[in-house]
């Protein structure tokens, strides 16, 4: 049976997987960070919305994260891969536009991965939020600052510190999700995988292709984060 | 222009149903050194940080050189402080320093120094930056600038403390157990900085537990036991056998 | 609000319950059996051994579930050598391969919670036992182990918990547990968000149980960190 020369398989030449693969993993990185990035801001809202003490804004929060984190995600990626064309057309049909209108796989599986993400970083947030002293909150309103001076300087950059090691596992977490996404048909590096193995029948060549890069995208990731945490970590007793 | 630094009317605070102040009525002058004592839970350090609104008294007012503080009643937390930006105004006025320090910890010991006097009072960098190491030199560490707070030890992290609450150029200086979270060999470099500061004329007040400090370097004492005044004068009346009964049991306890 | 509709979805949904609990606890069950191994073999063994159990976590922990189990059920049909194994009648079947996967993701990680377990058990208490003259195996099964496993257990049931929402990529290799009923349900009535509903109560509901269990069993294992207070007799002293 001819065994193809792995380098001509996956190699960049026309018959090589190499540059689609690369490509997919792109998509996938790309995917990763508009989800990640709407999580942070859900995140950030949410985990607001707990410290505040507000009764109403607390149970909603609550309510979001623990729904969002007892439900598969690909039950989410379902509602807004199939529910958001629906929703879609339906507001469409309402503008004036007749007709079924596809919601972008794309859209759609950034929109699930951002508002899972958004959940686990509510409790990054809040964890972080309580870590930090409340003593040196409390020298920074003795010498006068105002709510915005004392947020600015003095409780961002102490929450961000504790929050960091947390916001480092939320994004390996969200790089894992974005492979589900690939049951939209959005052609990020799983789907580009299954393609590829559907296209040559060496399914094992092409997914163990895919999860050696989805390493090398974990372990560059690790490092990023790694260096990260070491500069907000300066001068601290480790 | 009003001889008083700092006085307090009527001062009550409670906590729930806990009534921690009951009607603190003092006073101090400019240049004077008033040493605070009590026991625990005589509310010594609820008065101070009631005097710069860390905590918002329940009833009663502020003065601090010619501006006064009042509160009013507020629905869910009791009372609130009547003119918030008066009130920050005036904690840009007097320089506080903790009993655990609370120096930030991200950032270096000269940006501490220089925080407020930035980005409160507003000053040009390059003055600001001048009086932060001369205020270092002072305080005897100047080395330790570029340091983080977590490398310095206690009595080290205190004194950057107090040179922090001096570049605000303060009216008034409140200590809140300045020296009770040190280790008893680094007390001493502490209350020689705090010494040095009563000897060139600074107002302070000064919530302690070290007898010596109030005996020797404090112009007057004041005893505080369960929320009220027990008795107030000079170290030696209170010191020599004229204070209260209280005060005595106390200060031989 | 259609109840007829959700509750024929419920009726539809609830036979996906008992595939879905068996793919998970068979999962965390050889999962553990593959966890405590690697656990040991990182803490105690030899270097190449502990490089081995390293690389192992670290390879489950960094690619998606999803790329796992297409190795496994489609990739491992690829080798020849596979295919003529006595192993074949197993390996080609969706439910083992989805349980060999499941299992070979949350022994990487309960590995992680196992060792994790090991290395906070207080080394006083250790000391104590040796003083005693317990010899090692001993002070391992009386000391060492009931601790760790004590402080490994929140942690084990989160991880039981993931497990179920990770059944659900089962659905993805024609598994019908409860998120393959539920697409099917999808792609059959398009209620979406109906059947969304259903199927994330019936997760959370899961959850809700699973959950409180390992509170229940936490709270037992753990009555000796809580405080007792002894009601005084009558007669005693003031």
């Amino acid at each position: 049976m001819q065994y193809p020369d792995f380098l001509a398989l996956f190699g960049f030449g026309p018959q090589g997987w190499g540059a689609a693969l690369l490509r997919g993993a792109g998509v996938t990185v790309l995917l990763a960070l508009c989800g990640y990035a709407l999580g942070t801001m859900l995140g950030g809202l949410a985990a607001w919305a707990k410290l505040s003490g507000r009764p109403v804004a607390r149970a909603i929060a609550s309510t979001y994260t623990t729904v969002l984190r007892g439900i598969p995600d690909l039950l989410v990626i379902y509602l807004f891969y199939f529910g958001g064309s629906q929703a879609l057309t339906w507001l469409m049909g309402q503008l004036g536009r007749q007709g079924f209108v596809d919601l972008p796989g794309f859209v759609a599986g950034a929109l699930a991965i951002g508002i899972v993400s958004g959940a686990q970083h509510t409790e990054v947030y809040r964890g972080a939020f309580r870590a930090v002293s409340t003593g040196e909150i409390e020298a920074g309103r003795a010498v006068g600052m105002s709510r915005t001076t004392l947020a600015r300087r003095i409780v961002l950059p102490l929450v961000l510190r504790h929050a960091l090691p947390g916001m480092g596992n939320v994004w390996q977490l969200t790089l894992k999700e974005s492979a589900l996404v690939s049951v939209t048909g959005v052609v990020e590096l799983l789907r580009t995988a299954q393609i590829g193995s559907g296209s040559t029948g060496r399914p094992f060549d092409f997914f163990l292709a895919a999860a050696l890069l989805y390493l090398g995208i974990a372990s560059v990731s690790g490092v990023v984060f790694h260096r990260a945490e070491a500069r907000t970590q300066r001068g601290q007793r480790r | 222009m009003t001889d008083i630094a700092v006085r307090t009317q009527g001062l009550r605070k409670s906590f729930g149903s806990h009534e921690v102040l009951k009607g603190i009525d003092i006073e101090a002058r400019k240049g004077e050194v008033i040493a605070v004592l009590g026991s625990s839970g005589s509310g010594k350090s609820t008065m101070l940080r009631c005097i710069n609104m860390l905590e918002t008294p329940s009833a009663g007012e502020i003065q601090v050189g010619d501006t006064v503080l009042r509160v009013v009643p507020d629905r869910h937390k009791g009372t609130r402080p009547a003119d918030p930006r008066l009130t920050r105004e005036v904690r840009a006025r007097v320089g506080m320093v903790f009993q655990s320090f609370n120096l930030w910890s991200h950032r270096t010991i000269l940006e501490n120094v220089m925080e407020a006097p930035i980005h409160v009072q507003r000053r040009p960098v390059a003055e600001v930056q001048g009086e932060a190491m001369a205020l270092l030199e002072k305080v005897g560490i100047a080395e330790k600038c570029h340091a983080y707070p977590m490398q310095l030890s206690g009595g080290q992290q205190q004194r950057a403390a107090i040179a922090r609450a001096l570049a605000q150029r303060p009216e008034v200086m409140l200590f809140d157990e300045p020296t009770s979270a040190l280790d008893p060999e680094l007390v001493g470099e502490v209350l020689r900085v705090m010494r040095a500061l009563a000897d060139e004329g600074r107002t302070m007040l000064v919530v302690t537990h070290e007898m010596g400090f109030a005996r020797d370097v404090s112009n007057r004492v004041v005893f505080l036991h369960q929320g009220v005044i027990d008795c107030q004068g000079t170290p030696e009346e209170l010191f020599g056998g004229r204070g209260s009964e209280r005060f005595t049991q106390f200060v031989n306890a | 609000m259609d109840v007829a509709f959700l509750w024929q979805a419920l009726l539809t949904l609830l036979p996906g319950v008992p595939l879905t609990l068996l793919l998970a606890s068979l999962s965390v069950l050889l999962g553990f059996l593959i966890a405590a191994p690697v656990a040991a073999m990182r803490l105690w063994g030899p270097r190449w051994l502990r490089v081995l159990g390293s690389g192992y976590v670290f390879a489950f922990r960094s690619t998606p579930l999803l790329v796992q189990i297409f190795l496994i059920y489609y990739g491992l049909g690829q080798l020849e050598s596979v295919r003529h194994s006595f192993l074949w009648p197993v390996l080609r079947e969706p439910f083992w391969c989805a349980i060999i996967a499941l299992s070979l993701n949350t022994g990487a990680y309960g590995s992680e919670i196992l060792r994790g377990g090991f290395l906070s058990v207080p080394h006083g208490q250790i000391e104590a036992a040796r003083a005693a003259g317990m010899a090692g195996w001993t002070t391992f099964r009386r000391v060492t182990f009931p601790l760790a496993i004590r402080q490994a257990l929140p942690g084990y049931g989160n991880e039981l918990v993931l497990m179920v929402k990770s059944t659900s990529l089962a659905s993805i290799i024609t598994l019908l547990e409860i998120t393959g009923l539920a697409a099917r349900l999808i792609s059959e009535t398009y209620r979406v968000i109906e059947v969304f509903v259903v199927a994330g109560l019936i997760y959370l509901a899961l959850n809700f149980v699973l959950t409180t269990c390992v509170a229940l069993m936490d709270r037992r294992l753990t009555a000796h960190l809580r405080p007792v207070n002894t009601p005084s007799m009558p007669g005693d002293p003031a």
